[in-house]
């Protein structure tokens, strides 16, 4: 679907620059619509095992545990560094193994277990921004 | 969706435009406007800086009266057209940049991480997180090299048309997209690039793509790029663990998976 759009002002100055776009300049993460699925968003708590501080795209593991008790080990994937430190992150400070983490995402297409993650809400309740918002592909 | 952003287009306030006067850009010794400075496309700075940086930036935008960027749909020939839409139903799977690659220009201005200009008496240096890429664009008057090989960048060489810096961009090859998912091109794309500092925080940048193998006319794009101060360039390293390629490999095994429903 092509969406009417004015450019990146939707608001004020005058509807004669509001102007058909065919393209997407704002996804950050690398095809993220084929891989991810933006109509599967999701939001899982658990616990830090290990972190992967890595380019282009940092991953964390953590162990959720289902209503009867049973663990299954998640993978959520976000910024690279670079992007990561202007969110306000610190390597090895922000996010630990042994943390209980809340993280909302959108699923992998295939991968049971796979999150491109948003945000990451900690035990204090603070936040940091993890990745970006859900790409559709180019429109 | 489209219908409410079309409504919000055409009842938006006019707001006062033109109220402020901007600060100044700074001159470099010849007179000319000094673009050096790290910045960040206005598009690309609600990834990297959040929401409000951007609503102030488009309100100082109307405070000081800058028009608005515009960024026209690509005027594609047909055959090329459904090459773009062929890469668009695979929603983006095909993007060189998942693999690793350099984006081209101006693709590469509007990636969510900053550049740096260092200007210098004959010559510029575009210094691109993304990619960790570089620009180094005579402005001494010589013509591009004889020997160019198609490259993703190209080969800039650049002059000034008043406070504009006009940058001719040639010699690229055809492994990037130009801006978004599908924007193919030829190797005989040319690209003219403008950049007008026209404030102290602000560069007014155009784009104008011309390739008469894909395009029916030139394909012009807009954008306003904006100083960081306080930012620097930080290392953008792509492959390390790049677990895209792993998983790219095996979405390609079902295409079903992962291609937009046809209608």
């Amino acid at each position: 679907m092509r969406t009417l759009s004015c450019s990146v002002y939707r608001n004020g100055l005058t509807p004669l620059l509001c102007i058909l776009l065919g393209t997407s300049v704002l996804s950050a993460h690398h095809s993220f619509a084929a891989q991810y699925d933006a109509d599967k968003p999701i939001t899982l708590t658990g616990t830090v095992v290990r972190i992967e501080w890595t380019n282009p795209h940092f991953h964390f593991y953590v162990d959720v545990k289902d209503e009867k008790g049973a663990v299954t080990q998640w993978t959520f994937e976000g910024y690279p560094p670079n992007m990561l430190v202007r969110q306000g992150w610190k390597k090895d400070v922000s996010l630990k193994p042994g943390m209980t983490v809340t993280v909302q995402g959108w699923r992998a297409r295939v991968e049971p277990n796979l999150v491109a993650a948003r945000e990451v809400t900690f035990a204090d309740g603070s936040k940091l921004t993890s990745g970006p918002p859900a790409g559709t592909g180019g429109q | 969706m489209a219908i409410a952003i079309a409504a919000a287009c055409l009842t938006g306030a006019p707001g006062a435009q033109g109220q402020t006067k901007a600060k100044p850009a700074p001159r470099a010794a010849n007179g000319k406007p000094d673009l050096s400075g790290i910045w960040i496309a206005t598009g690309a700075l609600r990834l990297m800086a959040g929401e409000a940086e951007v609503a102030a930036a488009r309100q100082s935008d109307i405070d000081e009266g800058r028009p608005t960027p515009r960024t026209e749909p690509p005027p594609y020939k047909p055959e090329a057209e459904k090459q773009r839409q062929y890469f668009l139903d695979r929603r983006g799977i095909d993007d060189p940049m998942a693999r690793c690659l350099i984006s081209g220009v101006p693709r590469i201005s509007f990636r969510p991480l900053p550049f740096q200009i260092l200007q210098m008496a004959d010559q510029m240096v575009f210094l691109y997180e993304t990619h960790h890429a570089f620009r180094v664009i005579p402005t001494d008057g010589r013509p591009h090299p004889e020997d160019m090989e198609p490259s993703y960048l190209g080969d800039s060489v650049a002059h000034w048309e008043g406070d504009t810096l006009v940058v001719d961009v040639t010699g690229f090859n055809t492994k990037t997209w130009l801006i978004g998912v599908g924007t193919v091109h030829s190797e005989n794309l040319r690209v003219t690039e403008r950049y007008t500092r026209d404030s102290y925080n602000t560069i007014r940048y155009q784009a104008t793509m011309d390739d008469p193998d894909v395009f029916t006319k030139p394909w012009n794009a807009e954008e306003i790029f904006r100083l960081r101060p306080g930012e620097r360039i930080r290392e953008y390293e792509c492959i390390e663990n790049n677990e895209d390629l792993q998983r790219i490999e095996k979405l390609l095994q079902n295409e079903s998976v992962f291609k937009r429903p046809s209608n």
